[in-house]
């Protein structure tokens, strides 16, 4: 009998085969992009059919190299590419006008409720969508302070797992807290830099 | 086979191809083929209850959506 995970697994590489056919043909640098995205969650998905625990250990970590790695791809194109000017037209469709406020603040409180890298990512979300659609005048050096204690704050949550395990619950909820900090306060930069002619 | 398991694998399936080879060669058309292949990735994390790696999953792609559209905005002015 073939099972489900037989015939994921064939599905999968035949998707896998056919993202990687693409990009041997692909010349263009932003069609080469888009496509690393693609083959990305090709990649996890051969991972979440793996179906334990397991699976979801190893795809968080393989989700934060991601997005990292395509945020610095993006900036080297730019750099290369001298693509620094303000585009005269930018992106805009009607929700953009009219939802910001209230989804922003959603994607925040369910962020905080989540906690963690995840809760940090949705958060960072819902900032990143408001900056978008609003514009910011925030002091970038505030943003940079909350994140370097955030960082601190995170590191003492590991010496407390360390010099005092009978304070683990605390020390998980400090990690906790300072991780979703930290990837609100750098994540939500991404929003900020849409509109600077320098960034 | 969960149901949600098999309509996951046909969507993954689908969009690799939509996003492999596109009909127009377009950024954004490209990008929302993507988004497909997205969702079926999206179904089979639920149908093997991998509940934190789905939620990440859905903000990092949202994440990541921002940052290529920002990229294609200064590329094209769209």
């Amino acid at each position: 009998m073939i099972s489900g995970y037989i015939i994921g697994l064939i599905v999968v590489f035949a998707g896998v085969a056919l993202t990687f056919s693409a990009f041997l043909k692909e010349r263009d640098d932003v069609h080469k992009l888009i496509l690393a995205d693609l083959t990305e969650i090709a990649g996890l998905a051969i991972i979440a059919l793996t179906a334990t625990d397991l699976a979801e250990a190893l795809i968080i970590p393989g989700l934060v190299v991601g997005i990292s790695e395509l945020l610095a791809v993006s900036e080297i194109y730019l750099t290369r590419e001298k693509l620094f000017f303000q585009p005269e037209k930018l992106f805009t469709i009607e929700v953009m006008d009219s939802a910001p406020g209230i989804m922003g603040a959603v994607l925040v409180i369910f962020g905080i409720i989540l906690s963690g890298f995840t809760g940090g990512a949705v958060a960072a979300t819902g900032m990143i969508f408001y900056f978008l659609c609003k514009g910011h005048k925030e002091r970038f050096s505030l943003v940079e302070t909350v994140s370097a204690y955030a960082w601190v704050l995170w590191i003492a949550a590991f010496f407390t797992f360390m010099l005092a395990p009978s304070y683990w619950f605390f020390g998980v909820m400090m990690a906790g807290g300072a991780i979703l900090a930290k990837v609100v306060a750098k994540m939500s930069l991404i929003g900020a830099m849409r509109g600077e002619s320098n960034a | 086979m969960t149901p949600e398991l098999i309509l996951g694998l046909l969507l993954l399936i689908v969009g690799i191809a939509a996003g492999a080879y596109p009909r127009t060669r377009d950024y954004l058309d490209r990008l929302i083929n993507v988004e497909i292949a997205a969702t079926g990735l999206m179904l089979v994390l639920l149908s093997f209850n991998e509940t934190i790696s789905l939620l990440t999953f859905v903000a990092v792609t949202a994440l990541a959506t921002a940052v290529l559209i920002r990229v294609i905005e200064r590329r094209s002015g769209i």
